[in-house]
């Protein structure tokens, strides 16, 4: 009896030993993966707040004995040629990023519904005909493109980006926000038509509300996919006033000298704004990927 | 309130018919339950009737209207679900409120129906909450409320209770009821439990395969079973069917078993066996009208006890005849015990007979 009771505790007790490994275990590679993410943050940060000579100092200077805000002053001065560019680039990016993200919404809503809801002919064909371009490398599609781009009169313009960018993110929006209207169920739509909605009332009062955070999640994944973006917008665009930001950043590098701390306060602001989309939105984008999870 | 009548109703989804030529009447203020198995074609009725999916033959009649081309919203029905649907987004009231802003009632007249719905259905104190704040019941009173508030013409339930336990389900069956009395509405109410059609239901529609397969009160399809479907889906524990033979010895008629033995018939059932198709006949016999020997006794019949199952009031037995199992009741101060050697004698007034072949039940005239 007595050893029976002695196997089972010892059982135990081994298998506490064995979880508190995996815990730990666990806890030591969220740090890593943090100190991974974080450190060139922090880099970039420290960086854009040192004087030019001081960034590049070896045995690097760990925190700038002078720190100074002259890389933002310079970046955001509307009086100084480099703050113009700056601030135009920053602009460009703004304009093309939205217009992308507002019209990955109004395509990607209808479409992901129609794709979750109803069933039509070549429905199958189509649903994994938009995931098609997502499986080759998009530096692939830049030459076809900036010559269709040409046919049709829009390089040197922003709405070449616009439209590229659209096919890129377009088809995991789609198959982000079908997942999400799958989820909802089909009875709420019909509820609401026998309480006396038309199909599209139902849609925009019940189903609309209740996918928002599956919209706000596509809206953020857009935004940063078009936000981010280098080779298409350096190949489609060539003419200085119209650059975006991941493009204009470059010119902080020459053939003589970079400006680091120019370079990084610039990095800097770029990511401000994905950065407070971010935190702004974070319950809704969390939302996004939880759903489904629970019982409804 | 308004009557409903489905005629010649079908429906099918390329090759399959998932409803057959349904037709059947349900008169105004009738409390009407659609049964059976899974896949069964109720659900998928019920839906035709709201309008949810379009008919491919037949009419739909509510009220005197042909509704076969109008949109849900126009059919003047309420619903409720099975997963009640209730909108996450929307607090109880304006859950409530709803399908009369839809009909673009003014506000002073929505709020006093809703929180009349809301008294009627005792949940006043629930109107400023948020559906997941509600228990199962309260989230199923809410959707009761939902249809009961705009007083329409048919209210249709799918499946209303399957998600509550066991002991709400009872008392949510008995406030449903007690609804259907009080508000004299008509109902067509979509269930897989057959205590729930034969406890709440003024007329029970027993559905198999897409086929209506009797449709009647429910003590009647209790008493008499059209077909052996109908026999086994109603009743709990279901009705024992033995498969037999029929054949003449001594000058009447009798049924004999593969296993050997025989069962003499009485005048009435041995004309129902005569019209039969081929000699194959079933006998159909529920729990509580064989009656148990622990010795053998004329006419009963040799088996073994399998399983005593003792519930408190009743004690029920299974044992095997020709290769059925046959459920028999018992008082719980008769100690039956497995493998025991018993005696079935089988009441001749309150047994049925199906043709083996059609598996309709023979009538003696």
């Amino acid at each position: 009896m007595s050893t029976v009771s002695e196997t089972i505790s010892r059982g135990r007790s081994a298998r506490r030993v064995r979880i508190d490994g995996w815990r730990w275990g666990g806890r030591a590679f969220l740090v890593f993966m943090l100190l991974y993410t974080a450190l060139p943050m922090i880099w970039m940060l420290l960086t854009s707040i040192k004087s030019g000579f001081a960034a590049m100092q070896f045995p690097p200077q760990w925190w700038p004995d002078q720190p100074t805000l002259a890389s933002y002053q310079k970046l955001l001065d509307p009086q100084n040629s480099v703050g113009q560019d700056f601030l135009r680039f920053f602009w460009n990016s703004l304009i093309v990023s939205t217009a992308t993200t507002i019209l990955s919404v109004i395509v990607a809503v209808p479409a992901a519904y129609a794709f979750s809801r109803f069933t039509f002919p070549g429905r199958n064909f189509l649903f994994f005909a938009v995931l098609l371009r997502n499986m080759f490398p998009a530096v692939i599609f830049l030459v076809p493109l900036f010559i269709l781009m040409r046919a049709i009169g829009l390089v040197n313009t922003h709405g070449s980006l616009v439209l590229t960018y659209l096919t890129f993110g377009l088809p995991l929006a789609i198959w982000l926000l079908k997942g999400f209207y799958d989820n909802i169920p089909v009875q709420l739509e019909q509820a609401a038509r026998i309480d006396g909605a038309t199909r599209f009332q139902a849609f925009v009062l019940i189903v609309m509300p209740l996918s928002t955070p599956g919209v706000i999640a596509t809206a953020i994944y857009s935004f940063i996919g078009a936000w981010n973006e280098y080779i298409y917008a350096y190949t489609f665009l060539s003419k200085n006033e119209q650059l975006t930001l991941p493009v204009g950043i470059q010119r902080f590098f020459s053939e003589n000298t970079t400006d680091f701390p120019g370079l990084m306060a610039a990095s800097f602001m770029m990511s401000v704004p994905v950065v407070v989309l971010f935190l702004l939105l974070q319950r809704y984008f969390v939302r996004a990927l939880t759903e489904g999870a629970v019982k409804h | 309130m308004a009557h409903v009548v489905l005629k010649d109703l079908v429906k099918t989804y390329g090759s399959f018919k998932a409803v057959n030529d349904v037709s059947l009447t349900v008169n105004d203020g009738e409390f009407v339950a659609l049964v059976g198995p899974s896949g069964c074609g109720k659900t998928t009725t019920l839906n035709l009737v709201a309008g949810l999916i379009s008919v491919t033959s037949g009419d739909i009649v509510i009220g005197d209207r042909v509704v076969n081309d109008l949109d849900p919203k126009d059919r003047d029905i309420a619903m409720v679900f099975q997963n009640y649907a209730l909108y996450p987004q929307k607090s109880v009231y304006m859950n409530l409120a709803f399908p009369l802003q839809m009909r673009k009632l003014p506000k002073d007249q929505i709020d006093r129906k809703v929180r009349e719905a809301a008294r009627v259905l005792d949940m006043t104190q629930l109107l400023e909450r948020k559906p997941r704040e509600l228990s199962g019941g309260q989230q199923q009173r809410v959707a009761l409320g939902r249809a009961l508030v705009r007083d329409p013409a048919v209210f249709l339930m799918d499946e209303p209770l399957s998600n509550l336990d066991a002991k709400l389900r009872v008392q949510m069956r008995s406030e449903i009821k007690r609804f259907h009395q009080d508000l004299k509405a008509t109902i067509i109410y979509v269930t897989h439990d057959q205590l729930e059609a034969v406890t709440m239901a003024d007329r029970m529609a027993v559905m198999n395969g897409g086929y209506l397969q009797q449709y009647d009160s429910p003590a009647q399809v209790f008493a008499h079973p059209a077909n052996m479907f109908v026999a086994s889906f109603v009743g709990s524990p279901a009705m024992s069917l033995i498969p037999l033979e029929a054949s003449t010895a001594n000058g009447g008629a009798v049924l004999t078993s593969a296993e050997g033995w025989s069962l003499a018939l009485s005048q009435r059932n041995a004309r129902k066996v005569q019209k039969s198709t081929t000699r194959k006949v079933v006998l159909g016999a529920r729990h509580s009208t064989i009656k148990l020997h622990k010795s053998a006794v004329p006419g009963a019949i040799p088996a073994k006890a399998y399983t005593v199952e003792p519930t408190g009031d009743v004690t029920f037995v299974q044992a095997f005849l020709s290769g059925a199992i046959v459920n028999i009741s018992v008082s719980p101060n008769v100690a039956v015990a497995p493998d025991e050697q018993i005696w079935l004698e089988f009441d001749q007034e309150r047994m049925h007979l199906f043709d083996s072949e059609t598996e309709m039940a023979l009538e003696a005239s």
